[in-house]
């Protein structure tokens, strides 16, 4: 087994306003708290707190890197919120993620 | 006839939320190796009578184990079963969600069909009932974990 199971729920991590900012901002990069803290209109341990709990549903991962720890983006969590969609809607969604996976991007215009 | 596996417990949360966690949220607590690879980056149950139940490995191939054919949430589940086994084989799994109250429900595993298998049915039967064994700890485990931070506020 590749990876121990997340001990949050990746449902309440997304079920937050915050949570899903800091997720959109690692989706441009990997990012250390300060920078994260200061694209954000909330405390840094508030951005701590939320980080924790993101880290703990499995959609965050932090690495040390000298003395600052950066956090970046994790599929783990991503993977329960997919069986969940897979399973409600099926094949519907196995259709989507099919097309997501072989749409060549349009180049810009 | 071999004598089907049958468990029982209780789990402190609604029936709604113990069958909701078996089925939708499977995905989150279904156990990585415990699957016909070993390392399934996903698994999913899907709702409805035909429901495939399979696991997706990282490299997007996909290998079935299972079919609903009986939902009737939140009370009743039954699906054929055939982890590790040809379809040929499936056996029968039948989960019961008895509400006891609001936040108490008694939970009845049946696992039968055993039969089927002819000559492999005894040995297939008790590596089954070590596989519940070791997957059920991981159910109970979600339950209280998403119950737990169901209807709490997400941020503080």
């Amino acid at each position: 087994m590749a990876q121990a199971p997340a001990a949050g729920d990746p449902f309440e991590a997304l079920g937050d306003a915050n949570r899903r900012e800091i997720l959109r901002l690692l989706s441009g990069g990997d990012k250390p708290v300060r920078e994260i803290a200061d694209a954000m209109t909330i405390s840094r341990p508030a951005v701590s707190r939320h980080l924790r709990l993101l880290k703990d549903a499995g959609m965050v991962t932090e690495e040390a890197r000298g003395t600052r720890r950066i956090y970046h983006l994790q599929e783990q969590g991503l993977h329960a919120v997919q069986a969940y969609l897979e399973g409600i809607w099926g094949d519907a969604a196995a259709r989507f993620r099919l097309l997501a996976e072989n749409t060549d991007q349009e180049p810009d215009r | 006839m071999t004598a089907p596996l049958q468990m029982s417990f209780d789990v402190a949360c609604s029936a709604e939320h113990a069958f909701g966690v078996w089925t939708e949220r499977i995905g989150t607590w279904w156990p990585s190796d415990h699957t016909a690879t070993g390392q399934a980056e996903l698994v999913v149950l899907q709702s409805g009578i035909g429901g495939r139940i399979y696991e997706r490995t990282s490299d997007g191939v996909e290998h079935d184990w299972g079919e609903v054919t009986v939902w009737e949430p939140p009370t009743r589940l039954v699906y054929l079963w055939h982890l590790r086994r040809d379809r040929a084989d499936a056996t029968e799994v039948e989960i019961r969600f008895v509400a006891l109250d609001s936040t108490a429900t008694r939970i009845e595993i049946e696992h039968r069909g055993w039969e089927r298998l002819g000559n492999a049915a005894g040995e297939w039967r008790d590596r089954n009932r070590a596989g519940w064994q070791t997957l059920l700890p991981h159910y109970l485990a979600a339950i209280e974990k998403l119950a737990a931070t169901n209807g709490k506020e997400g941020s503080r």
